[in-house]
Parts: structure tokens; sequence; C-alpha cells
């Protein structure tokens, strides 16, 4: 047992001493996890709500393979995503591979239908009234939409939650795309994996502590903007 | 304004809506009235481009509404507002002025007035969900009126309201239709309500018009004993007429003999239909001048809005719509004795197709 306190102590020695590394780390799985989140929330809301609003051939159909999207095994992502941007794949050309780039890519892919599912079902809950009759007001389908995710904001921003957590607690993906390299593509995640592996359970503790941290602010800012918003 | 004709619609249920024609003027009050599930708001959803017809033609201010490349523009030429007021989570200001915002207007003018129009300006800064149904339906009219349509679509909108508040937003919507000038097309089954605000109307029943014109064409010469009995004829017996002179007809119905003005033929098979406001009920024998007075006994007796409706056996069910006054100071109750009366002009003949 002495050896987790140990590890404990030396973390947080790692955390308030300021460890340039460490800290780095930090911003890089931050700043993917976050631009992921935002790339798919720029895609899967409007492509949700557009698949729950619209009357198409195969739209159940295609509901459950987004749904089932949201199981989406992140090494399976990784594998494909890797096996297309290897320099011989069909995106190659972007060199995006063991770049951060790349890893934003594959969490994009891993967010994309967590977010898509969640606003489907966030806009098949308002009432089909509703959007027509914003419709009759004058409203082109995307402004109808627009008025229909305003009225649905604090369900819309769980599903921002919900990916977002997803992603930054992801290990799987990013260490196949990004490939863990030091000073380039190391993430929390991917790092604490690391240093459990060669023993250094300090450092791995400091980085878990790190990433449990940065989840909850995340999280809570966006709690705090959703239950602000919530009706009481 | 809206001229539409073979229009068919159908639903997997079997129903269908089939309108052969419907023609609603510029400046005019339609009211569509027929019972729950006659396909009144399948209509109106269609003419508010809704719902697309399975055929026929729509045609809205002179354009065909079916084509795609010109549902933007007649959708931003009409309103509509539906039995719910569907307003948004803000304040009642900004769901008023959200058409304008949709068309990327900005006219405070516009809004001020249209709140004005339905008495709502003391509400503005309101969040629309904290507002009572009342107020809620006058910000869904005022949000409706505030680009000044050249059409508005009311889809039952005072059902869920109590008589109070409805008759005020009656009021109130009369006042702004005839100012604007815009056509209205209502749909309800509140025929009071379309009564008081309606120029034309058409009875709907069963996905069919089977009647449309002035209100009081409809209204006391109904064309089926469904429009009749869905417009209140509360009396309808089938009869034939046995002889006629000068459009005076005798008809034989329920075991009696009834004098009606009407343009039949000797033989006809035909419904006869008479309103309980055109029955008089009397303790004498001497009807005024009414040409049909029988004998009758009361059955019963009950209230009906502001005055009662008293049933009657002349040989057949007769309602009679009487005041209170004449209740009491008749003695009307079930086994008294009375004459009931009603003019020949009164009665309403429907031909029977047998």
């Amino acid at each position: 047992m002495g050896f987790i306190a140990e590890g404990l102590h030396k973390a947080l020695h790692l955390i308030f001493s300021g460890n340039a590394e460490i800290f780095a780390i930090a911003r890089l799985s931050l700043a993917v996890s976050v631009l992921a989140t935002a790339a798919a929330v720029l895609a899967g809301v409007p492509l949700g709500s557009w698949i729950a609003v619209k009357k198409f051939p195969l739209k159940k159909f295609l509901i459950a393979l987004v749904n089932t999207g949201m199981g989406l095994p992140p090494v399976v992502a990784g594998l494909v995503v890797m096996l297309f941007l290897a320099r011989s794949g069909p995106l190659g050309f972007l060199n995006w591979l063991y770049t951060p780039k790349g890893m934003i890519l594959v969490q994009f892919i891993i967010a994309l239908p967590i977010i898509t599912a969640l606003s489907v079902s966030a806009m098949q809950s308002v009432d089909p009234k509703f959007y027509q009759q914003v419709l009759t007001l004058g409203a082109s389908d995307w402004q109808a939409i627009k008025v229909c995710l305003k009225e649905i904001r604090l369900t819309v921003l769980a599903a921002v939650i919900a990916g977002f957590g997803r992603l930054v607690a992801e290990v799987g993906a990013v260490m196949i795309v990004g490939g863990n390299i030091r000073h380039q593509t190391r993430m929390l995640t991917t790092a604490t994996v690391l240093e459990t592996n060669t023993g250094n359970f300090d450092t791995a503790i400091a980085l878990g502590l790190i990433l449990l941290m940065l989840s909850f602010t995340v999280n809570l800012t966006l709690t705090l903007i959703q239950q602000k918003k919530a009706p009481r | 304004m809206i001229k539409l004709s073979n229009l068919r619609l159908g639903f997997d249920t079997g129903f269908s809506l089939a309108v052969d024609a419907l023609n609603i003027r510029e400046g005019e009050v339609f009211a569509i009235i027929g019972p729950n599930g006659a396909g009144k708001t399948t209509l109106l959803n269609a003419m508010a481009l809704l719902r697309e017809p399975a055929s026929g033609t729509l045609e809205i201010m002179g354009r065909d509404a079916l084509a795609p490349a010109n549902k933007m523009f007649l959708r931003r030429a009409m309103a509509v507002v539906f039995s719910q007021p569907y307003l948004t989570s803000d304040t009642v200001h900004y769901n008023v002025a959200l058409p304008l915002k949709l068309r990327g207007e900005n006219d405070p003018a516009a809004v001020g007035e249209a709140l004005e129009l339905f008495k709502i300006t003391h509400l503005k800064d309101r969040n629309a969900k904290t507002l009572s149904q009342g107020e809620s339906h006058r910000a869904a009219l005022a949000r409706a009126f505030v680009t000044r349509p050249k059409m508005v679509l009311l889809d039952e909108p005072f059902a869920s309201l109590d008589e109070r508040v409805k008759d005020s937003i009656i009021r109130d919507l009369r006042k702004v239709i005839k100012a604007t000038g815009a056509a209205v097309v209502l749909v309800t089954q509140d025929q009071g309500g379309a009564l008081t605000l309606c120029d034309k109307l058409a009875v709907l029943v069963n996905g069919r018009i089977l009647q449309q014109g002035e209100p009081q064409d409809i209204f006391s010469r109904p064309v089926s004993a469904e429009v009749a009995d869905f417009v209140g004829v509360e009396t309808i017996l089938p009869g034939k007429v046995v002889s006629q002179q000068d459009n005076l007809c005798a008809v034989e119905a329920g075991g009696l003999t009834l004098q009606a003005v009407a343009d039949c033929a000797p033989g006809d098979d035909v419904f006869v239909c008479i309103r309980p406001e055109a029955v008089s009920v009397s303790l004498g024998a001497d009807a005024g001048g009414r040409r049909n007075n029988f004998k009758a006994k009361v059955v019963a007796v009950a209230p009906w809005g502001l005055e009662y409706k008293v049933e009657l056996d002349c040989g057949f069910t007769l309602q009679a719509a009487v005041t209170k006054q004449l209740v009491d100071g008749l003695g009307l109750k079930p086994e008294a004795r009375v004459y009931s009366s009603f003019k020949a002009t009164a009665l309403h003949l429907i031909k029977r197709a047998i």
C-alpha cells in the first residue's frame, strides 16, 4: 500500500511544481478532445437534427446505423483511420499519421455518431407540430431546426458532455493513430498507460489525476452552463 | 386567393380527403366546420403547404402552390395559428418578432402594432412560457399578424379556451381581420365561433365537403341529413311529399301531415328538418298563423346554453328551444300537455336519395 501513498505524494509534487512536460501533455489532450468534440458537434448536431425532422427512405435504418456507431470500439476506429492515413493509404498524402491532426480525426469519428444519435433523439422529442409551426412562420428547414435546437439546448448540451467525456478518456484510437510520441502526440491517457507499463506509478498517478481534474473542469463548466439555463 | 380543385390526400389508416372544389376569395373569412376526424386539419395543412396532396391542384395568390419553387414565397405570404400556440421559451416580444427575424427583417413598429392589436403590449417582456392560455393565444395571433399576411389559416384556434376568454379574443380577432383585409380560413368544430367570424362556410364530413356557401343558407337549408345533423337541426324526419301547390307542400312524416314551403313534387321522399329555435310552445291552440300546429306532450326539459330545450312528443319527437321565462310561465315539465307550432317556412326539406 505504501507505493500508492508515495505515488500520490510524488504526483501532487509533479502537479504543483509545474512540470513542463506534464502540462504540455495536458494541453495537447485538452486541445485534441475539445477540437474533436467541437467538430463532431458542428457536424453531428445538424446531421442528427436533419435526420430527425426529414422523411426519407431508409430513415429507420440510418438511425439504427448511427445508434450502432455510438458503440464503435475506439481501437477499430483507430485501426481504420491508421490504415487510411498510412503513407500508402488513400489519405496518406495528408501526412496526418502520428500527428495531433490524425488524433483529432479519429476522435471526431468516435464522437460523431454519439452526438448525431443523441441529437436525433433530442430533436425527435420536439413536438412535430412545433416544428411545423416554425415552418409556417416563414422559416426555411435550417432556420426551423435552429429554432427547435434553441428550445432543446439543454439536451443538446448533454450530448456535448457525453461526447467530450468519451473522447477525453479515450486511449486505444489515439495510441494507434498518434503513436504516443513524446513531445508530439503523447496524451494524458496514452502517457498514463506508458508510465504504468514502465512502473513509474507516481507519474502515472499524476497524469491520471490531471486527466480527472481536466475532465471534471470541462464537465463542470458545461454543466454550469446547462443548469443555468434549466428551468427551476 | 386560394383555389383548389380535385384535391386528394390519403392516409395509411384508409382515411382519405377528397375536395372537388374550394375557392376562397381575397378578404373573405371562410370557415370549414365538421366533426372530429372529418379531415379539417388535413385540409388546412394542405393549404399551409405542410402536407403534399396525392393529386389535384392548389393555387394560392395565382401561383401553383404545389411547385417547390413557390413554396417559400407563399409560406411567407401566409400565417398559420394552431390550437396550441407553440411559442418558444423566450419573451413575448421575441416570439412576436420571430417571423420578421426569419425573413431577415427588423421592424419594431410592426411588432409594437401587433402587440397592441391583441392587447399584450404589457406582456412583451414576459417569458412566453409563463403566460396564461388566453395570453398565449393572443401572442400566437399577434405573431401571425405581425408580417401583415395576405392569408391567415386558423386551426381550431379557440379549442382550449374558456367561453369568456374565447369571446374576447374573437372580438379582437374580428377587428384585426377587418382592419387588415386578410383572407382567413378558419377550421373548427365550434359553430358559434365560426358563425361569429365567417362570411362563407363549408361543412366537411368524412373527408368530403358536403355543402358550402353562405352560413345562413347552410344552417337554414342543409343539403343532406349529415349536414343537418352537424349544424344542429335537432329534428330530422323521413317523410313523403303528398301534395304540392304554389310551393306549399304537404308532407307526411311521423304520422302527421306537415306544411312546408319547398320546391318538391308529390311523391318525393324527403327528410324534414326542423330547428329547435323555430318551434313555439304554448298552452292554447292558437298557433298565431303558423301552418303547423299540433298537440304535444312534454317528455323532458333540460338547460341548453342560455335557453332550455324541451323534448316534445307530438306523434314524433320534436325539439324546441325556449326561454327560462317560458318554461316557468307555462309550467313546462314532463307529462305537461301543450301545443307546438312552427311556420311552413321554418321547415327545410332535403330530397332523399332512395
